[in-house]
């Protein structure tokens, strides 16, 4: 090491040890706190885009969807194309539906809600609806004349101010009419009430596709195959392969699907997330510039005494900035140890969004990001009030 | 040692100019031990100060050690303070956090020397100065006497050539600055140091070899003592 850096070092270790410790550990406890801060929303907002991912879909599309032809509008051979598609390596497990919209009846209530037609058994394969049954039962497939209602459209939420028309309470065991859009309507009872958190399901009713059929007056009716694959993330190139593998229908991953929605929210989460973090930096800067400020201001006359005597401005520079860095990683290590306590609380107790609990996501960019910025903030912080004080005529610091 | 011809500096205070040297000039030689008195606000800092190349002259030259050092920059007087001289302060100015070896450590660290030859000097001047079994302690821990032996010792370290002393004993009882007079005297007589010191003290000038007075930034008297070394 160079002569200079190393009395620099020998100087600011010297400071940092024989200091005082209280000041020094205060010191090390905001910057652990911004680190803290830096990290901790962003991870939140995370998780909750993570969140919002997972019940898009376990709830609403699971990973690839198959829609009809170009000029189509119902797949021709569901069953046949389901069992293709369940051939194909890397997909778990494929179900068909039919959506339309509908109307339904209850007491006089009426609403207008998108009516889903479903294979109970091959659902469950694919989505993680029939967790989410508050009362009552999900669909079997022997059902006829059952159908399941969402929790606000049921009526019986009392999230308060929404304007969407409801049922009115209806509850497990009552009778509704449905009509769908070819005029034919028929009674069903209900057989379950659902909450998922998301309106693909809350504010949706489902029926089997039997009845679908038998209302429709068609055989086999589907205008969407939802899949499910191995692992999420590759979904673009499970489409490629479904392709390679002869689905000659159109296929959606669930985020180009999502995409507006989706990009709204993280959109919105982002900007957030950039304010939170500049500010939070802002914050890391200035504490850290009147921290270091306020110790140099204070030893200004010990700087005069130090350039008197022949020590360069380099090495009194370099001191503060070795004090500095010391002081950036203690509060970056205190920080760690204070969000991985967080996170273990989190972990055990998560917070409760609409869409369900939500874990922060800790991504690695993320904390890199952090860190190097809370290196960069101490580098400015204790390199810019040591630079201009030791900028001062000698005397002038001597004096004070 | 030292030539400064027509040392001037003025100080600006709105329309009103202050003279604190007045066209002083002055000669020193190798090994003298020289006292500046004089009133307060006569400029013996200030001449102090321009000797120690802490301020710089508004006018007129000055040569130490044969360096015409109006004409260095910045980075040079640095270095030449390093090397060349040593400064002894009135509140002693020590780095708090350091003990009295490693305040004395510092400049010679600085300097360019490797921690061996560091702590062989450090120690020996410590000795000089009667702190070898102090050497450990920090200021706080230390006599105000103690304190200005360990900033005397920190002045030496690197042998300077002119050891520049601004009242070193106004913090000091009279037992403490008879010896830290004492010891400057000795040093100056064993090791031929130059040596200018700034006093209010009358009782100092027995240890002088020669007296400057200065009176409105300017010398009023020149008195040599009997056996001052450069009038030998």
């Amino acid at each position: 090491m160079l002569e200079d850096e190393q009395v620099a070092l020998f100087l600011a270790a010297r400071l940092i040890a024989r200091g005082n410790k209280g000041t020094l550990l205060l010191t090390i406890m905001i910057l652990a706190m911004v680190f803290v801060n830096l990290i901790f929303l962003p991870s939140i907002i995370a998780g909750v885009v993570v969140l919002f991912n997972q019940q898009t879909i376990d709830y609403s599309f699971g990973n690839l969807i198959v829609e009809p032809k170009e000029g189509e509008l119902r797949i021709a051979a569901p069953v046949q194309l389901v069992q293709k598609i369940n051939g194909i390596p890397g997909v778990v497990a494929s179900t068909p539906r039919y959506t339309t919209g509908g109307t339904v009846v209850y007491r006089g209530e009426s609403t207008s809600p998108l009516v889903t037609a479903i294979d109970p058994a091959r659902e469950q394969e694919v989505l993680r609806i029939h967790t989410k049954v508050r009362s009552g039962d999900y669909l079997s497939p022997a059902d006829t004349g059952e159908i399941l209602i969402g929790e606000t459209l049921a009526g019986t939420s009392r999230s308060g101010g929404d304007s969407t028309p409801t049922l009115g309470g209806v509850a497990v065991g009552r009778i509704v009419d449905l009509t769908l859009p070819n005029g034919v309507t028929r009674q069903f009872r209900v057989k379950g009430i659902l909450k998922a958190g998301t309106s693909s399901v809350d504010n949706a009713v489902f029926i089997t596709r039997r009845d679908a059929a038998s209302m429709l007056g068609e055989a086999d009716p589907a205008n969407a195959i939802l899949v499910r694959t191995k692992t999420t993330g590759n979904d673009d190139a499970m489409r490629l392969v479904l392709m390679q593998y002869g689905v000659q229908e159109k296929i959606w991953t669930w985020e180009d699907k999502s995409a507006d929605f989706l990009e709204s929210i993280v959109g919105s989460f982002g900007i957030i997330n950039a304010i939170s973090t500049g500010v939070s930096l802002v914050i890391a800067v200035v504490v850290i510039f009147i921290v270091i400020f306020i110790g140099i201001v204070y030893r200004r006359k010990q700087i005069g005494i130090l350039r008197a005597i022949g020590i360069g401005r380099s090495i009194i520079i370099k001191s503060y900035l070795f004090q500095a860095l010391f002081i950036c990683t203690c509060g970056t290590l205190a920080g760690g140890a204070l969000l991985l306590a967080v996170l273990q609380f989190l972990a055990g107790n998560p917070i409760v969004f609409p869409g369900g609990p939500v874990a922060p996501f800790l991504e690695p960019r993320l904390v890199v990001q952090s860190v190097a910025s809370l290196y960069a903030a101490s580098l400015i912080a204790g390199y810019l009030p040591s630079w201009l004080t030791t900028r001062e005529e000698i005397l002038d610091a001597i004096r004070g | 040692m030292i030539r400064g011809e027509h040392l001037t500096k003025v100080y600006g205070v709105g329309s009103v100019e202050v003279r604190a040297l007045d066209g002083v000039d002055i000669e020193i030689a190798k090994g003298e031990f020289v006292g500046v008195m004089g009133a307060s606000g006569s400029g013996k800092s200030t001449l102090l100060h321009m000797l120690g190349l802490l301020d710089r002259p508004t006018d007129g030259a000055l040569a130490i050690d044969g360096v015409d050092v109006t004409r260095l920059s910045e980075g040079e007087r640095e270095l030449f303070r390093l090397q060349r001289l040593g400064y002894v302060f009135q509140d002693y100015a020590l780095v708090p956090e350091l003990t009295a070896q490693e305040n004395v450590y510092l400049p010679s660290k600085v300097r360019g020397m490797t921690a061996k030859e560091c702590t062989v000097a450090c120690r020996g001047i410590l000795d000089q100065v009667g702190l070898k079994d102090r050497a450990g302690f920090l200021p706080g821990e230390l006599s105000g006497g103690e304190q200005q032996r360990v900033a005397i010792a920190r002045a030496l370290v690197n042998r300077p050539a002119l050891l520049l002393a601004d009242e070193p004993c106004a913090n000091l009882d009279s037992r403490n600055s008879v010896l830290i007079l004492d010891l400057i005297r000795k040093l100056n007589r064993e090791l031929r140091q130059t040596v200018v010191m700034v006093s209010h003290e009358d009782w100092h000038r027995r240890y002088f070899d020669r007296v400057l007075f200065l009176r409105d930034g300017r010398i009023v008297e020149d008195e040599y003592g009997g056996d001052a070394p450069g009038t030998a």
